[in-house]
């Protein structure tokens, strides 16, 4: 298999030399490394020739930042054998040695390489394994399995200080070849399988087939409850001691040798290469070219490969660095699996720290190449220092803000220009993103502490972008600087938005005065066409009595109609003491006499103020208006104007104008209906009628007259008005026959309004009753109707008595009977005789204690009075 | 690592169309792939199971894993192409004793791949068929535009049934659980796979609720009652 040099390759591990090979064979060709053992600093290997080295390893961190590894042998021992040492295993807690030569397993202490003085062994093993998840609770023990040289058969022992004890004897189907243990399961190569086999109990679970005589199988325990194990076609397999694989396979080439795990990376030796793939993504990370290699194992974190020759050590890179260098290269995908692969290695709150930064600095890859979703999900977990993103972008943060970028740097620019290398368009979909972004955070928890820089950039944005949203964002809660956004707002000619700010930052005469000018055109800025009524409106609900003064007459000037609805349409709420005074706005009005008369209508029709001077001004500016229509058109048009009729309405509505005064205006100005008004304002109704009757001949206006003329007062008042009326009509004679007509249509339309007894005696009798037909029914049935309602009223204060009569019977019905034991309530004597008072409560009381007790008022009550 | 409540394993001969089932379903795209070494798998969040589903390599030379992939499966999907008879014979022959490792209450789909294929070729008129039946054998008139019809894959599953010793009516029927898919086109993937999903989902929560509680419960908790813990003892 060959190895390209890929480009997705990681350095996770450096080789270094950890024995020369001076130290141990040095030119002596037939000695070779058969084994080797690290346990903290002691390194031990065995040899073919029965050797036995122990090393004092020293680390060295080099300031290239790599580590280097020296070797002090400390002595040499010869096992007495001529076989080549198989395996060394060492048991720290008991500081033994365990040594397999020549199919025994003996104890030699760990420091002077003596054998126990016991000679304590475990005979007839081909190749053992300790367990690392022991399940005997001794702490000064270690469990052992050995493959037993009898046949299909594995041995469990307890191996101590200077004794071994078995415990157990398995046989399998099959002759094993490689075991590791777990536990109570055992992980067994067997010829033509790979098995799990549960010691204590003898259950066993097939993991699957392996042809071991066409490559050597490997079994390796790789953590709590899970194995590697080297399957067909070159494959790491994962197992479980379920008899489950929970991580796809890493692939490897055909001839493996061993494997072993540094977390998060499986290594594997072929004889030509030391290949790193990730537990995590499956993925091939690093190969190392590595002849004639013949001895890969891990010892608690360290990795250690060996020649015949020599010892290396395969120095794991710090997993911060794999992963910056990861980012360095644009490789987030890996480096963030990576990241969250370490998480189990490093202490969480470092993790934590560490993890943030990853995201964060994923985060900004992704931004530079534009994918912004992905950066936004990064930025958005990492909790990013939103400033970190801002600050990118060329003038977004405040001139006052403190804010410095994190160091080291999350990412190596120094901003968009750098970023976009002047791409305009990459420049504008970067701000888009910040703008959706910004929107989105300014109102979590991220922006605590930076509220002012996040909605001081974001006006920014929106102002240079021409954006619609800049005004939600000024009309609503804000915290954009003022002396920043200002400025920024004036540089890209957003007066209107810059006069949001002001009132926003309660600079209401500010905002006011920059909105005129630009109404007046001093300024540009065409963000409304209705600015003018926004200015209204905005000073409509100005509470600032000052500000309104100070722009009415310009707002008047514009137009007087909208400009005094400041005045007319101000929130009725308002309170008293901040309210306007009327004369004062009277007064500015004078100038305006259209603004005047709505001013005017304000309060007289919609605030009903019943202020004479409200009302005669309002009356007279009508008249005048009228006089000045008649002047105008030149002709007695019969169709009364708009104005007029506003006139007569409040001629006839109001009762708080001077009548007198009005009527000196009106006399000779030919206008007899409002003439006819202001007599029956002053009760001239006679008068009135005369006019509508006589000189204008408007008989339902003079109909109207009396109705509106008795509006609010008794029916006798009426009454006395279309008799009038009537008695106007009938008074012509028959020869005025417009008049007989009007007097009988008055009579039919308004039957109820009359005395049905006089108006028969007024009328002529040449008159047929057919004529009168509607007049006399409508007084008939009226008559019986009061009838019926009168005999209703009197049914029913009669049982109204009724009821109180028989109140008053039950009152009055019990008997009281007197006796020498009765005593007076109040004085508490017996009665002398049969006189007494008797309260409502049932209480008897002598005449006088009763009279005395009205005239002092201090004497006892007697009892509760009801 | 986010432990997998529930397995579905994807079975079937090689060139089937595993891989891409799985990565037209998990990735929304096509690719092209390479032939599967020894496996892999997708984690899927399903409401609030994670689901593992497993591609296996179709090659003879990893046959011999497909057992230890099935074990402690809740589903597997035996996987043949409409257009190799072959193929589904295979199942039959090769991949359903893999599947004895599957939970007892495992359910099975079977699914023909690439119908897009027999699809046009049904309106090309059968250019290829010779070559097509060639590779598959001669078990089937080269005239039928397709060579395998779901009624086959149907008479399969109902095998299936009968040989797990399975009760037909307590099992889902066969119409609902034969497929006829293209990873090309992602015709019925979804389907497939959610309509899965959907079934594994109870049989998850069958086995917790069956299974003895992970959390302690504190407040319900009358005297400690000392259980063996694994460790040390």
């Amino acid at each position: 298999m060959d190895h390209p040099v890929d480009m997705m390759n990681i350095k996770a591990f450096t080789l270094v030399s950890a024995v020369e090979r001076e130290l141990l064979t040095g030119d002596k060709e037939h000695i070779s490394i058969e084994c080797v053992e690290c346990c903290g600093r002691n390194l031990y290997v065995g040899t073919n020739d029965c050797f036995i080295y122990h090393f004092l390893l020293e680390e060295k961190a080099m300031p290239t930042g790599t580590t280097s590894f020296t070797a002090t042998k400390q002595l040499h021992r010869h096992l007495g054998f001529k076989k080549p040492v198989n395996e060394l295993c060492a048991a720290s807690a008991l500081n033994r040695l365990l040594v397999l030569c020549d199919n025994s397993i003996t104890l030699v202490n760990m420091l002077n390489l003596e054998p126990v003085p016991s000679g304590a062994r475990i005979k007839g093993a081909t190749t053992f394994a300790v367990n690392e998840n022991p399940v005997n609770g001794d702490p000064f023990c270690v469990e052992v399995c050995i493959i037993s040289v009898k046949r299909r058969t594995v041995q469990m022992f307890l191996v101590y200080e200077d004794r071994v004890q078995i415990v157990k004897e398995v046989s399998t189907p099959e002759q094993p070849l490689a075991v590791a243990v777990d536990g109570y399961f055992l992980c067994l190569a067997l010829t033509t399988q790979y098995i799990i086999l549960n010691y204590s109990t003898g259950l066993s679970q097939d993991l699957f087939p392996y042809c071991s005589e066409e490559k050597p199988p490997i079994v390796k325990r790789i953590g709590r409850q899970e194995f590697l194990l080297a399957g067909p076609g070159g494959l790491g397999m994962f197992a479980t001691v379920a008899g489950i694989s929970q991580r796809a396979p890493v692939h490897w080439s055909e001839n493996v040798i061993g494997a072993a795990v540094c977390f998060p990376y499986v290594i594997a030796l072929d004889d030509e290469f030391i290949t790193v793939h990730s537990m995590l993504d499956q993925q091939q990370k690093q190969t190392l070219p590595f002849k004639e290699g013949h001895i890969l194992q891990d010892f608690e974190g360290r990795v250690i490969v060996a020649t015949s020759k020599g010892v290396y050590i395969l120095v794991p890179l710090p997993l911060e660095k794999q992963i910056q260098d990861l980012l360095a290269s644009r490789r987030v995908e890996e480096a963030l699996v990576l990241a969250k692969g370490a998480r189990r290695n490093i202490p969480k709150e470092k993790f934590q720290v560490m993890y943030r930064r990853i995201l964060q600095q994923a985060g900004f890859i992704q931004f530079a190449q534009l994918q912004f979703l992905e950066a936004k999900e990064l930025f958005r977990s990492s909790q990013l220092d939103v400033r970190e993103l801002i600050s990118l972008y060329p003038f977004l943060l405040p001139t006052s803000s403190s804010f410095t970028r994190c160091h080291p740097p999350l990412h190596e620019y120094a901003d968009l220009n750098q970023l976009t290398q002047g791409d305009q368009e990459k420049m504008a979909k970067c701000k888009r993103f910040l703008m959706s972004y910004l929107n989105e955070v300014r109102s979590t928890e991220v922006a605590n502490g930076y509220k002012e820089d996040i909605d001081t950039a974001l006006l920014k944005l929106y102002a240079e972008a021409d954006h619609d949203s800049l005004l939600d964002l000024l009309v609503t809660e804000n915290f954009c600087l003022l002396t920043d956004s200002a400025a920024w707002l004036e540089k890209h000619k957003k007066y209107f938005a810059l006069g949001l700010l002001y009132h926003y930052n309660k600079q209401d005469a500010s905002a006011v005065q920059l909105w005129v000018n630009i109404v007046n055109g001093d300024i540009q800025d065409s963000t409304r066409s209705d600015l003018y009524e926004y200015i209204v409106d905005f000073l409509t609900y100005c509470l600032d009595q000052e500000l309104v003064w100070a722009h009415a007459d310009w707002l008047l000037q514009k137009s007087e109609e909208i400009g005094v609805q400041v005045f007319t349409k101000r929130p009725l709420d308002e309170q008293q003491q901040t309210s306007f005074n009327p004369d004062d706005i009277i007064r500015c009005l004078k100038k305006y006499p259209k603004a005047l008369v709505k001013y005017l209508e304000h309060l007289v029709i919609d605030r009903r103020l019943q202020k004479e001077e409200y009302h005669t001004h309002l009356a007279t500016l009508y008249l005048e208006e009228v006089l000045r229509q008649r002047v105008a058109t030149d002709s007695k048009d019969i169709e009364a104007t708009e104005t007029q009729v506003k006139l007569r309405r409040l001629l006839q509505k109001s009762d708080s104008y001077r009548v007198h005064l009005l009527k000196e205006k009106i006399q000779d100005a030919g206008l007899p209906m409002e003439s006819a008004i202001l007599h029956g304002k002053l009760g001239e109704h006679e008068k009135a009628l005369h006019i509508l009757v006589h000189e204008m001949g408007d008989f339902s206006a003079a109909e109207d007259y009396c109705l509106w003329g008795s509006e609010g007062q008794d029916t006798a008042c009426r009454q006395h008005l279309f008799h009038t009326l009537l008695a106007m009509y009938l008074r012509a004679g028959p020869s005025a026959h417009e008049l007989t007509v009007a007097a009988v249509d008055l009579l039919n339309h308004h039957a109820r309004e009359f005395d049905a007894t006089q108006v028969l005696q007024l009328l002529p009798d040449t008159w047929s009753v057919q004529l009168l037909c509607p007049f006399l029914t409508g007084a008939m049935r009226d008559s019986i109707h009061a009838r019926r309602t009168t005999q209703v009223a009197l049914g029913l204060a009669k049982s109204e008595n009724l009821i109180y009569m028989y109140d008053k019977m039950k009152l009055k019905g019990s008997a009281v009977r007197l006796s020498e034991k009765k005593l007076c309530q109040l004085c508490q004597n017996p009665f002398g005789e049969p006189v007494f008072v008797r309260y409502p409560n049932g209480g008897l009381v002598h005449t006088h204690c009763a009279a005395s007790r009205h005239t002092t008022p201090s004497s006892p009550s007697p009892g509760t009075r009801t | 690592m986010r432990k997998p409540d529930g397995k579905i394993v994807l079975l079937g001969d090689m060139n089937v169309g595993k891989t891409s089932l799985l990565q037209r379903y998990m990735e929304r795209r096509f690719p092209d792939t390479v032939s599967t070494v020894g496996g892999a798998f997708y984690l899927k969040q399903w409401r609030s199971f994670n689901i593992s589903i497993w591609d296996t390599a179709g090659r003879e030379q990893f046959h011999g894993l497909g057992s230890m992939y099935c074990r402690g499966a809740a589903a597997v999907i035996l996987t043949y192409d409409v257009n190799h008879p072959q193929s589904l014979l295979e199942l039959e022959d090769r991949f359903l004793g893999l599947t004895e490792t599957a939970n007892n209450d495992c359910l099975f789909a079977i699914v023909g791949n690439k119908v897009d294929l027999a699809l046009e070729r049904a309106t090309e008129g059968g250019e290829k068929e010779g070559e097509a039946s060639g590779k598959a054998g001669s078990c089937v008139s080269s005239k039928v535009p397709r060579q395998v019809q779901p009624e086959d894959a149907m008479a399969l599953y109902k095998k299936i049934l009968k040989h797990k010793m399975l009760d037909e009516r307590e099992m889902p029927a066969a119409e609902r659980m034969c497929f006829e898919t293209s990873a090309k086109t992602g015709y019925n993937v979804d389907l497939l796979f959610e309509t899965l999903f959907d079934l594994v989902v109870p049989m998850i929560s069958r086995q917790r609720a069956e299974e003895p509680s992970q959390i302690v419960d504190i407040a319900s908790c009358k005297a400690p009652t000392r259980t063996r813990s694994g460790c040390c003892t």
